[in-house]
C-alpha cells in the first residue's frame, strides 16, 4: 500500500489523469469483447430515440439500439485498428530508422525521399489512394494508414540513432567489438525511448482520428461492425432530433485522444527530469 | 571597496553558499578557490545580481563603496543593480564559444556597452543630439573608443576584429574580446569566473598576463574564480578556499601556499600535479637497463608501431551531392608504444591528438601509412565522463559488456553468465567501488565514478593498449590525483599500456614515462619525461614548459 502511495507521488500530474482517462477506456474496450449492457444489433422499433437516462446511459439510435453498447464496442474496435496501426508504422519506424540513421549513405538518402514523397500527400488522402487499389475494409484499413504513419516513425527514429551513433559510449561499445546488430537494439535502442513513447501515444491519437475519420466516410469499418466513426456518419441525419446520438461517439473520441495526449505529454515531462 | 557579510543563498533546499564574509580592496585581485559545487560561482553571480531568481539570499549583504547593493529579505533592486553592472562592476565568463552572441558582429557588442552605459549614447534618456554632424561626430569617437579598447586588450588588427562575428575567431580572441567588453567602462571591479578553464595553456598564460596588465593600468579590483591553484598562485594577491559553500580559509598568497592552515587546503595544494620527484616506474627501470646492454632488444619490444602515418579528415560529405573537403590533419607521424609504459602525448586543441588517437584505433579509415598492433584490440578512455557511459544500462552490465561482445566475437574466449558476473566484481573492486554500485546507472554517480568504470571496461578484457583521451581534464583537482593514482596502480597490476592524451604538462610529467609533443598535426619531440622536461629541444616544446 505504501510503495503505490509513493509511486503516486512521484508521478506527475499529467501522467496520472492521463493513465486514469486512457485506462478507463481501455478497460471499457477490453470489457466489450465480453460484454455490453445490451446487444450492440438488436433493434427495436418501440425503443427508438430515447434520450438518455439510466437504463440507456447515452440514449438509443434510429434502431433503437443502445448507444453506450455501440460506443463500448466502437471504442474496442477503434483501439484495436489504431493499436495495430501504431504496431505496424513504429515496427517499421524503428527498424528502418535504426539503420539508415546508423548507417547513413546512399540507402539513408532514397529512404529519405520516399518518405519526403509520403509526407508530400495529406495522409487522409494517401490511404484512401490505398485503399482504392486494395478494396475497404477493416485489414485494408489497418494496411494503408500502417503504410501512410511510418515515414513519420522513421524520422524520430532515425534522427535518435543519427544524434546517438557518435556519443562516446556507443564509439567505445565499437572498440570493445560489439557487432552493429548488437549496437543497434541493444546499445542505442533504449536510450531513444522517452522520445519513442511520446511519438508512439502522439501516433496512436493521429491513428484514431485517421480511422474515425475512414469509418466516417464508410470505408473503414463495414456494417453491421459499431465504430465510432461510422456511428457519427450515422448520427449525422439525426443530428437535430437526437443529437445525443452525434454526441456520445463524438465525445468519446475527444476523451481517448485527450487522454492520449496527456499520457505522452505525461511520459516527456518524465523523461525530461 | 566591495563588502559581502554574512551572506548565505539556498536555492529550494540547503543553502550553498553559507555565511560568506570577505572584502575587497581597491586594485586587489583575490582569488576565490574551490571545486565545482562549492559555492564559489553561486557567490559571484549573487553579488553581481545574476543569480536566477529561484535563489534566495537568506542573511548577510553585500555593499559597493558604502551603497548597500543587496540585502537579505528586500527583493533585488533591479534599477539600482542595472547602474553598477558594466558601469562598476562587470564580469568575464568561462565559456567564450557561448558568452557572446554568434548573430551580432564582434564591434556592435562591444559598443553595445558603451550604448547602455556610455556617455557617447545617441538615443535613450537624457539629453538627445540636435544635429546630425554632431551624431556623426558621437558614433565616430564611439567606434573610435572601441577599437582603442579592443586593441588594448591585445588583439591585432582591431579593425578587422571589428567587422567579425565570434565564430571567426578563436576562443582565446573571443576571451579578449570578453575581456574588452568587461573594461572598456572602467569598472571598479571585475568578476572572472573560470575565464581561462576553455583554453589551451598557452593561451591562458596570455590571458592571465592580459588581466595582470589590465589591473595595474586601471587599477580596478579583480575577483578572480578558478578551480586551478596553480593559476591563483600566478594572479592572485589574497586568495579564499571555498570548501561545501563556506570559506575555509584565507590569506595572502605565499602564506597560503608556504604554511596552509587547514587540512582541506593542504589535500588542495597536495593534489595539484607539481613537477616534483616521482618514483620510477617497472617501465623506466626496464628501459634504463636495456641502455645499460643488461637487456636485450627481445625484451623491450613495441607494442604498437606507428609508420609514416597521415591521417586525413573528411568534412561536408553529408549531403547526397555535397561536396566532400579532405583535410590533411596528421603529417607523417612515426613512433612506437613499447609494452608497459605510458606514454604520453602532449599539444593545444585542435593540433590532432585525438584525431591521430582514433586512426590507432581504426575508427578512422581515411589514412595513409600503417599502425601495426602487436597485441589485441585497444580500448579508449574519454574526457567527458558524463557521455562515456551508455546511460540506460547498470554498472553491473557495462562492466560485463566487453566480455560479452569478446564472447560473441571469438566463441574460445566466451565466459559464462556467472564467471563473467565474477569477472566485473573483481573489477569492480579494482577500480575502487564498492559492491552496491554494480546495480546503480550512471546518472546516480559522479564524474569521478564514472570515469573509474570507464577505465574499468577499458581494461576488464586486457588490453595491451588503452589510449586515454584527456581522462582527467573534466574533473576537480582532488578527484583527478585519485583517478591518476588510480591508472598508475592499474597499469602496474595489469601492465597494461597507455596513451596519455591531455593538454596539461604537468599532469602529464606526474604519469607519463616519455613524451610525445604534437604542435599542428605534426609531432615535433619524443624523449623521456626526465630528458625532455631537463632539455628540450623544441621551440614550442620550451614554450609549453615554461
Amino acid at each position: 500500500m505504501k510503495m503505490i502511495k509513493e509511486w503516486f507521488q512521484k508521478q506527475n500530474k499529467y501522467f496520472l489523469v492521463g493513465l486514469a482517462m486512457t485506462g478507463l477506456v481501455l478497460v471499457l474496450a477490453v470489457l466489450s469483447f465480453f460484454w455490453t449492457p445490451y446487444s450492440t444489433t438488436s433493434m427495436s422499433t418501440s425503443e427508438r430515440f430515447h434520450a438518455p437516462s439510466w437504463k440507456h446511459l447515452f440514449g438509443t439510435d434510429n434502431f433503437g439500439r443502445d448507444i453506450f453498447s455501440r460506443v463500448m464496442q466502437g471504442i474496442g474496435t477503434t483501439i484495436l485498428i489504431s493499436s495495430l496501426i501504431v504496431l505496424i508504422s513504429s515496427g517499421a519506424g524503428v527498424l528502418v530508422g535504426a539503420v539508415t540513421g546508423y548507417f547513413g549513405g546512399i540507402v539513408d538518402e532514397i529512404v529519405m525521399r520516399i518518405t519526403d514523397a509520403v509526407n508530400g500527400f495529406p495522409s487522409i488522402l494517401l490511404a484512401l489512394v490505398v485503399i482504392s487499389i486494395m478494396g475497404s475494409g477493416k485489414q485494408n484499413v489497418i494496411l494503408s494508414l500502417g503504410i501512410v504513419f511510418s515515414p513519420s516513425f522513421i524520422r524520430i527514429v532515425r534522427s535518435e540513432f543519427i544524434r546517438l551513433r557518435d556519443a562516446d559510449y556507443i564509439m567505445r561499445a565499437r572498440l570493445m567489438g560489439v557487432r552493429k546488430l548488437r549496437i543497434l537494439f541493444v546499445h542505442i535502442l533504449p536510450n531513444i525511448f522517452s522520445v519513442f513513447w511520446v511519438s508512439v501515444t502522439i501516433g496512436f491519437n493521429n491513428a484514431i482520428l485517421a480511422e474515425s475519420g475512414m469509418s466516417y466516410l464508410g470505408i473503414g469499418v463495414q456494417p453491421p461492425d459499431a465504430s465510432l466513426g461510422k456511428m457519427l456518419s450515422d448520427a449525422q441525419g439525426y443530428l437535430g432530433r437526437a443529437p445525443w446520438y452525434a454526441l456520445a461517439p463524438g465525445l468519446t473520441i475527444v476523451w481517448i485522444v485527450l487522454g492520449f495526449s496527456l499520457l505522452s505529454e505525461g511520459i516527456r515531462r518524465k523523461g525530461e527530469k | 571597496m566591495i563588502k559581502v557579510e554574512n551572506l548565505s543563498v539556498a536555492f529550494d533546499g540547503p543553502e550553498v553558499v553559507k555565511n560568506v564574509s570577505f572584502k575587497i580592496a581597491d586594485g586587489e585581485i583575490l582569488g576565490v578557490v574551490g571545486e565545482s559545487g562549492s559555492g564559489k560561482s553561486v557567490t559571484a553571480l549573487t553579488m553581481m545580481g545574476l543569480v536566477s531568481e529561484s535563489a534566495k539570499v537568506t542573511s548577510g549583504k553585500v555593499s559597493y563603496d558604502k551603497n548597500i547593493l543587496l540585502e537579505a529579505g528586500k527583493p533585488r533592486d533591479k534599477a539600482l543593480y542595472r547602474r553598477y553592472q558594466g558601469q562598476k562592476m562587470s564580469m568575464i565568463f568561462q565559456e567564450p564559444m557561448t558568452s557572446l552572441n554568434p548573430t551580432m558582429k564582434v564591434g556592435a557588442q562591444v559598443e553595445e556597452m558603451l550604448l547602455l552605459h556610455g556617455e557617447e549614447r545617441v538615443s535613450g534618456t537624457g539629453r538627445r543630439p540636435k544635429s546630425r554632424e554632431e551624431r556623426r561626430e558621437i558614433r565616430r569617437k564611439r567606434k573610435e573608443r572601441v577599437l582603442q579598447s579592443l586593441a588594448s586588450v591585445g588583439l591585432q588588427d582591431p579593425e578587422r576584429v571589428y567587422d567579425c562575428y565570434p565564430h571567426q575567431l578563436s576562443g582565446g580572441m573571443r576571451q579578449r574580446v570578453m575581456i574588452a567588453m568587461a573594461v572598456i567602462l572602467h569598472p571598479g571591479l571585475i568578476v572572472a569566473d573560470e575565464p581561462t578553464t576553455a583554453l589551451d595553456v598557452t593561451v591562458q598564460s596570455q590571458i592571465i598576463e592580459l588581466l595582470k596588465k589590465i589591473n595595474r593600468e586601471q587599477k580596478n579590483s579583480l575577483l578572480f574564480i578558478t578551480h586551478d591553484l596553480n593559476l591563483a598562485r600566478s594572479l592572485c594577491h589574497r586568495i579564499l578556499v571555498m570548501q561545501d559553500g563556506c570559506i575555509v580559509e584565507e590569506g595572502t598568497t605565499e602564506t597560503i601556499f608556504s604554511e596552509p592552515k587547514g587540512e582541506y587546503t593542504k589535500k588542495l595544494i597536495s593534489a595539484v600535479p607539481g613537477r616534483t620527484d616521482k618514483k620510477k616506474s617497472a617501465y623506466a627501470l626496464k628501459r634504463e637497463a636495456h641502455k645499460n646492454g643488461q637487456l636485450s632488444d627481445e625484451e623491450l619490444k613495441p607494442l604498437v608501431e606507428v609508420r609514416e602515418l597521415n591521417v586525413f579528415y573528411r568534412e561536408n560529405a553529408n549531403s547526397l551531392f555535397g561536396k566532400s573537403i579532405r583535410k590533411h590533419v596528421v603529417h607523417n607521424a612515426n613512433f612506437e608504444v613499447y609494452e608497459g609504459e605510458i606514454l604520453g602525448l602532449v599539444g593545444e586543441s585542435g593540433c590532432g591528438k585525438t584525431t591521430l588517437s582514433k586512426a590507432m584505433l581504426g575508427l578512422n579509415k581515411l589514412i595513409t601509412g600503417e599502425v601495426i598492433h602487436h597485441s589485441n584490440a585497444p580500448q579508449m578512455v574519454f574526457q567527458d565522463p558524463y557521455s562515456s557511459l551508455n546511460p540506460a544500462k547498470t554498472v553491473g552490465w557495462l562492466l560485463q559488456e566487453p566480455l560479452r561482445a569478446q564472447g560473441l566475437l571469438e566463441p574460445s574466449k566466451a565466459m559464462s553468465a556467472k564467471d563473467r558476473e565474477e569477472a566485473a566484481y573483481d573489477m569492480l573492486h579494482k577500480i575502487g567501488l564498492k559492491d552496491k554500485y554494480f546495480v546503480r546507472k550512471p546518472s546516480q554517480l559522479s564524474g569521478g565514478q564514472r570515469q573509474r568504470i570507464s577505465i574499468g571496461q577499458a581494461l576488464i578484457t586486457h588490453p595491451g593498449l588503452v589510449i586515454a583521451d584527456e581522462p582527467v581534464s573534466a574533473l576537480d583537482v582532488t578527484i583527478q590525483a585519485q583517478i591518476l593514482d588510480l591508472i598508475r596502480k592499474l597499469q602496474d597490476e595489469l601492465k597494461t599500456s597507455f596513451l596519455f592524451i591531455s593538454h596539461d604538462i604537468n599532469v602529464i610529467y606526474q604519469i607519463c614515462d616519455r613524451i610525445m609533443v604534437m604542435k599542428d598535426g605534426k609531432i615535433v619531440e619524443i624523449g623521456e619525461t626526465q630528458e625532455l622536461f631537463q632539455n628540450p629541444v623544441d621551440a614550442y616544446t620550451k614554450e609549453l614548459l615554461k
